[in-house]
């Protein structure tokens, strides 16, 4: 037996999507404009780009580097955020670093990096490595400077080095907050990876997207931007029952689905 | 001033009348100076010396600021004391060590860990196989009282409960001494009382020598061999007095026992005493 509520909670994201799809249909139809296509044709264009063998290649390639980009920063970022976390001088050697770093936005670095790095996948790997890194190293190191002193105290007594204690004690304790930033960086690893192949134009899913609208196929950029929408979701939404499997000790009794999935 | 009643002199010897032979603790004139602000040093502690003898349940009692949790620490091996040094068994004190388990006033568990995870830790860490360390910490979590819960994580227990699996957790890799700061300090008055009886069963099994850090006098008198009465501003040993109660001691016999009412109040009296002395500088 399923409540009303459970219902209504079930039902009201179908809701939101039918009625955002619907609000799209009925402006473009009003709006008659060639460049603006209805939901409807959007959405027909879906199996288009999916059943194309080279978009999916494509589209392949680009999931790789964020991969890969992804990946890099967090074995980078986790260590460094919580050696920061809990040592002062770690800390103050590279907080003025990542202060510069931060507020630029990573692609606008791209036309340097290609400079150096050509348009391959080396730069483009860096850029999703740059915006990832600063949200996983920034909530690794607010995770890791709030762990408990005692607790530290504890496993000390118990007779584990500090390294041990950096491993074993504060990476656990940490977990919550270090996997917040992973899922930001996440979401940063996608907008980067379409952000950099917009810019050096040679494969994957941003470029389907720009050579569409420069070929005035605007059912294809629409399609595209559903495609890497989705895309998104699905990332966010299996690393949020990761994420939730692998710290459910620290959750509060709380039913409420947070993921926006 | 006189700061001894002359009638409790009978019980009240000062600390140098120890056996040295049996001491597995001594604290040799510590002083701690903690760094306040850019010129300003607070004197935490001035020039402790105490010894400890194997065996014994000695708790240190004190207002709060008088430092008597940092001379735990200090013994603990997490703080290093500004001069003077603490000694386990005529080593010098260096750092912590599984022989000195520390059990906070925090319980400090591990979240990530259930109670069965969080009591295995210390003896798997020590080197016992994992069906060793599952059985005896099994055992322990059934002598704390917490048969049924050893699957559960911390964030699921009272505070009662923590405190049970900290204890656990500590004996579990057997410590030659426990260091408990205020362990009670955070729990309401019936859990305790009773965690108070329950701690004395378990140490009148196995009399580990206990170091046990709190502001009240009526737990210091209820569960030591010797109270170690420090004043405060800065933190020095007022008095040390042994409490000469029979064991095992039971709640409702000791607090009818007029040698028990006695204690408290003499204690109660010489705080008020140096209360009032402070006030008159």
């Amino acid at each position: 037996m399923i409540s009303p509520a459970a219902v209504a909670r079930r039902a009201a994201p179908v809701l939101a999507c039918i009625g955002l799809l619907a609000a799209w249909q009925v402006a473009s139809l009003g709006l008659k404009n060639d460049s603006f296509p209805t939901a409807l044709e959007a959405i027909r264009a879906v199996p288009d780009i999916l059943g194309d063998k080279e978009s999916l290649i494509n589209i392949l390639a680009s999931l790789r580097r964020m991969a890969i980009g992804f990946g890099i920063a967090v074995l980078v970022s986790i260590p460094l955020g919580l050696l920061m976390g809990r040592s002062r001088a770690v800390a103050s050697f590279f907080n003025p670093l990542l202060m510069v770093i931060y507020p630029v936005p990573k692609a606008a670095l791209m036309p340097i990096i290609m400079l150096w790095l050509g348009v391959g996948e080396a730069t483009k790997i860096l850029v999703i490595f740059l915006g990832v890194s600063l949200p996983v190293i920034y909530h690794s190191f607010e995770g890791a400077k709030a762990v408990e002193e005692k607790m530290l105290w504890s496993g000390a007594a118990m007779g584990l080095s500090a390294l041990q204690r950096l491993v074993r004690i504060v990476l656990p304790a940490a977990l919550p907050e270090i996997l917040t930033g992973c899922r930001t960086g996440l979401v940063l690893a996608l907008i980067t990876m379409i952000t950099s192949e917009m810019i050096a134009r040679q494969s994957g899913a941003g470029n389907i997207l720009f050579n569409a609208l420069d070929m005035g196929q605007y059912d294809t950029v629409y399609a595209m931007i559903i495609v890497v929408g989705a895309m998104g979701i699905c990332l966010d939404a299996v690393f949020e029952r990761v994420r939730a499997g692998l710290v459910r000790w620290s959750e509060p009794q709380f039913d409420m689905p947070l993921s926006f999935s | 001033m006189k700061v001894v009643p002359s009638r409790s002199s009978d019980w009240v010897r000062p600390v140098t009348s120890q056996k040295p032979a049996s001491a597995i603790i001594e604290i040799d004139r510590v002083s701690q100076v903690f760094q306040t602000s850019a010129r300003n040093d607070h004197l935490a502690l001035s020039d402790i010396s105490l010894t400890i003898e194997e065996g014994a349940f000695v708790s240190i009692l004190g207002p709060s600021g008088c430092g008597k949790s940092t001379l735990l620490y200090i013994v603990g091996g997490f703080v290093s004391p500004t001069s003077g040094a603490a000694k386990m068994k005529g080593q010098a004190i260096t750092g912590p060590g599984p022989d000195r388990g520390p059990v906070f006033q925090e319980f400090a568990l591990f979240p990530w860990k259930t109670v069965l995870g969080n009591v295995m830790y210390g003896p798997r860490q020590q080197g016992v196989s994992a069906t060793e360390a599952d059985a005896q910490s099994r055992a322990l979590i059934e002598m704390v009282g917490l048969k049924g819960y050893e699957n559960f994580y911390p964030k699921e227990l009272s505070g009662g409960m923590k405190q049970r699996v900290a204890l656990a957790r500590t004996l579990a890799y057997h410590p030659e001494v426990l260091l408990m700061d205020e362990p009670f300090g955070a729990l309401d008055a019936h859990t305790r009382t009773r965690l108070q009886n329950d701690l004395l069963n378990i140490w009148e099994r196995d009399r580990k020598t206990v170091l046990f850090v709190t502001h009240s006098v009526d737990e210091a008198v209820f569960l030591s061999d010797k109270v170690v009465m420090m004043s405060k501003s800065p933190g020095r040993i007022r008095e040390v007095i042994d409490i000469d109660l029979p064991r095992p001691r039971r709640r409702n016999e000791l607090l009818l026992d007029p040698r028990y009412q006695k204690y408290v109040v003499d204690i109660e009296r010489m705080f008020d005493e140096s209360d009032h002395a402070g006030s008159l500088l």
